[in-house]
């Protein structure tokens, strides 16, 4: 039943194409000048969406409101929603004001396309004051501009479960040799020694040991720079990380890349594993009734003369530079940073974070206490793999760490693909 | 006597071995179903404690209550619905009007019309994500449910019209024929003739569009930035932790997020099976 010439036909479509293609060059064109709201609530877009954290985000927001200063509508979003989605809110016409995220590359990759308020008049201001040097340093811009307002963060450790370690005999030990000698008598009572985790959709953690690895052989300098792209991956200094990771590898849980990461803790809690890498976050996953059994040690220090490192991921919130609200966005972002706001979430939220400003008061529980000394006694303070890079350079390295855990001797071909895989990143 | 036997013998154990078959791969089929339903019901506690594997060793109904009102599951349904019941009836509706015309008229330009649509569905949705949210921002109607409800229309409106054109060009011309005699004007024969007849394939495409609309996430997440809009996927997704899930409480939520498609199944099921074929012969 062809009524129609295939030319005419072909025009037709031909004709649908161009429409399409101008109708879309225009709304790519003419969204990013149209007008940004003004007036009206400070819109604060979060990704903190356990039903925990997220009744601690509002618990802030209410007291924010107390305050009468200004109003701010909290948007909670998924955590995974959030993260695909950020790039698309920034770059809308009329995006959200305040956003939950990381500093460091993170938040400078936004500033660099001019995505991010510049925040230098709050630092300026006393309630930025107190903050430390590192963290200042973390939410500057590469173009000098603040763009960051810290507000929690928590740390990595070697996490054990007090009571376990005890019934099998071994303490907590402080060097790489004295850590290779738990992991050895750990085996020899049939115990996994170290558990993993990096299965399931939580390949990243195995990055942790990568991150510590590296930041004990070669120092945090060196890391940084790697992650930014002025090392290579097949460097030989890299290198001496996969050697020492081979001497411990024996000693993972064989299951380590079997499940996720909250698999892994269940093993470490019932027993089944000795310890594991890990950050606080993993005692929301702990039974309330171990919580006080959970201890942690720091990562064995492997050359003493490299200064002491430590990771431990800093989170709080950056503004959008299409915000039309520009001094409500300031005042609550002056109220985040405050000791009081910071007090209030750690009170609502699990409790396992640290707050950021240096008189806010944490949950004071033992593990927390121990925790903040941890940090203060770093020289040197990492963010995580993702955190200190890219959330586009991470593929690369779960990739590359999923295929040394599985066949460690081929460690060379895994460098040099890394490197190939990394520099298609680095210079997008 | 004995070759009738062993014919009846072999014929039972043929019959058994069917059933012993069937039942396990049906068992098999439940066990991710009965697997969430168990995680439903434990705590967290028990969860963290003994894994996802372990026997239950607690009993709750509290991850259903944390999921209705701390995760706003309740909202969320609403939205859902909000969005699914007049997708389903706009969808259809548009669809059989051009459906009929397509099939039933020669109008000009039908067969690149149809070849149109035909490709806008081969289209993988995933390129147009970006430009249907600065449409819509463009417009003025991001981050509102109309835009969901406007995008789920248009794309679902081409697929409809391609099955119900295959099944209304099989209704026999002599039935409208006899419609035309009686005087029978088009939107008549619409109505009155063709509509009637093609109810099977109503049915079951009101049943799968219900289906899809509803268990949509991406369009929702492209269009929609407040939580307060979301639909009950989206909410389900917001039930997983940064970190740490709760996976007691996310199995409730599917619970609850699978009940309306479910029970929508149950009352249209043979209409469902009859939906797989349709369109499949011509």
């Amino acid at each position: 039943m062809t009524h129609f010439q295939p030319g005419r036909r072909r025009f037709l479509a031909g004709l649908g194409a161009t429409g399409t293609a101008a109708l879309l060059s225009g709304c790519v064109t003419s969204s990013s000048t149209s007008k940004t709201s003004s007036g009206g609530a400070v819109t604060l877009q979060s990704n903190l969406s356990a039903p925990q954290a997220k009744a601690a985000m509002q618990d802030v927001v209410a007291a924010y409101a107390g305050k009468k200063t200004g109003t701010v509508s909290l948007n909670t979003v998924a955590a995974e929603t959030f993260r695909t989605q950020l790039p698309t809110y920034l770059t809308s016409a009329n995006p959200p004001d305040v956003y939950t995220w990381y500093p460091g590359s993170v938040a400078d990759a936004y500033a660099k396309k001019d995505l991010l308020l510049d925040l230098g008049d709050l630092w300026d201001g006393p309630e930025l004051k107190g903050y430390s040097k590192a963290l200042r340093t973390l939410c500057t811009a590469t173009s000098g501009k603040k763009v960051f307002v810290p507000a929690t963060s928590y740390w990595w450790g070697m996490f054990y479960r007090k009571s376990h370690f005890e019934k099998w005999g071994v303490r907590p030990p402080t060097t790489w040799d004295g850590f290779l000698g738990v992991c050895d008598k750990l085996k020899s009572k049939g115990v996994a020694p170290v558990g993993l985790g990096a299965g399931g959709n939580t390949a990243w953690v195995a990055s942790a040991w990568f991150d510590y690895l590296d930041i004990r052989i070669n120092g945090a300098v060196y890391h940084r720079e790697l992650l930014a792209g002025k090392r290579r991956f097949d460097d030989p200094q890299v290198r001496k990380v996969f050697d020492r990771w081979r001497e411990v590898l024996p000693y993972f849980d064989p299951n380590g890349v079997a499940g996720a990461f909250q698999d892994a803790t269940t093993a470490l809690l019932n027993g089944r594993s000795g310890m594991m890498l890990i950050g606080t976050f993993f005692a929301d996953a702990a039974p309330k009734d171990v919580l006080d059994d959970i201890d942690f040690f720091r990562f064995p220090v492997i050359d003493p003369k490299v200064p002491l490192a430590e990771e431990a991921p800093t989170d709080g919130y950056f503004a959008s530079a299409r915000t039309g609200r520009r001094d409500g966005v300031l005042d609550l972002l002056r109220y985040l940073a405050t000791a009081e706001a910071q007090e209030t979430y750690i009170k609502g939220s699990s409790g396992t974070v640290l707050p950021c400003h240096p008189d806010a008061q944490d949950s004071g529980t033992a593990l927390v206490r121990k925790g903040r000394a941890h940090i203060e006694e770093a020289v040197e303070i990492t963010q995580f793999f993702n955190r200190d890079s890219s959330d586009a350079l991470q593929p690369t390295a779960d990739n590359a760490l999923a295929k040394f855990l599985a066949k460690p001797k081929e460690i060379d071909g895994i460098l040099r693909d890394w490197q190939r895989d990394a520099e298609k990143i680095w210079t997008a | 006597m004995s070759a009738n036997s062993t014919a009846l013998r072999r014929k039972r154990a043929a019959t058994a071995g069917f059933h012993l078959s069937a039942g396990t791969l049906a068992l098999l089929w439940l066990l991710p179903i009965a697997l969430v339903v168990v995680t439903s019901l434990r705590s967290f506690d028990d969860i963290a404690a003994n894994g996802l594997g372990g026997l239950p060793r607690s009993f709750t109904l509290d991850n259903f209550r944390q999921a209705w009102v701390d995760g706003g599951q309740q909202r969320a349904l609403i939205n859902s619905l909000i969005v699914t019941v007049p997708c389903v009836l706009v969808t259809l509706a548009l669809a059989a009007m051009a459906a009929f015309a397509l099939s039933r008229y020669e109008l000009p330009l039908r067969r690149s019309l149809l070849l149109l649509m035909l490709g806008g569905n081969l289209l993988p949705p995933q390129i147009l994500l970006i430009p249907v949210s600065k449409l819509s921002e463009l417009i003025g109607v991001y981050d509102t449910l109309p835009a969901l409800i406007g995008v789920q229309i248009g794309f679902g409106v081409g697929f409809y019209v391609f099955v119900l054109h295959g099944f209304m060009r099989a209704i026999p011309a002599e039935i409208q024929q006899a419609a035309v005699v009686d005087g029978a004007g088009p939107w008549q024969i619409f109505w009155r003739v063709i509509l009637p007849l093609t109810r099977p394939a109503l049915a079951a495409l009101s049943a799968l569009s219900f289906t899809w609309i509803f268990n949509d996430l991406l369009w929702a997440i492209t269009v929609l930035r407040s939580d307060t809009k979301m639909p009950i996927t989206a909410a389900l997704i917001g039930l997983q932790g940064q970190y740490v899930s709760q996976w007691n409480v996310i199995a409730a939520g599917s619970v609850i997020a699978a009940a309306p498609t479910v029970a929508v199944f149950l009352r249209f099921q043979r209409h469902f099976v009859a939906g797989l074929n349709l369109g499949a012969v011509k």
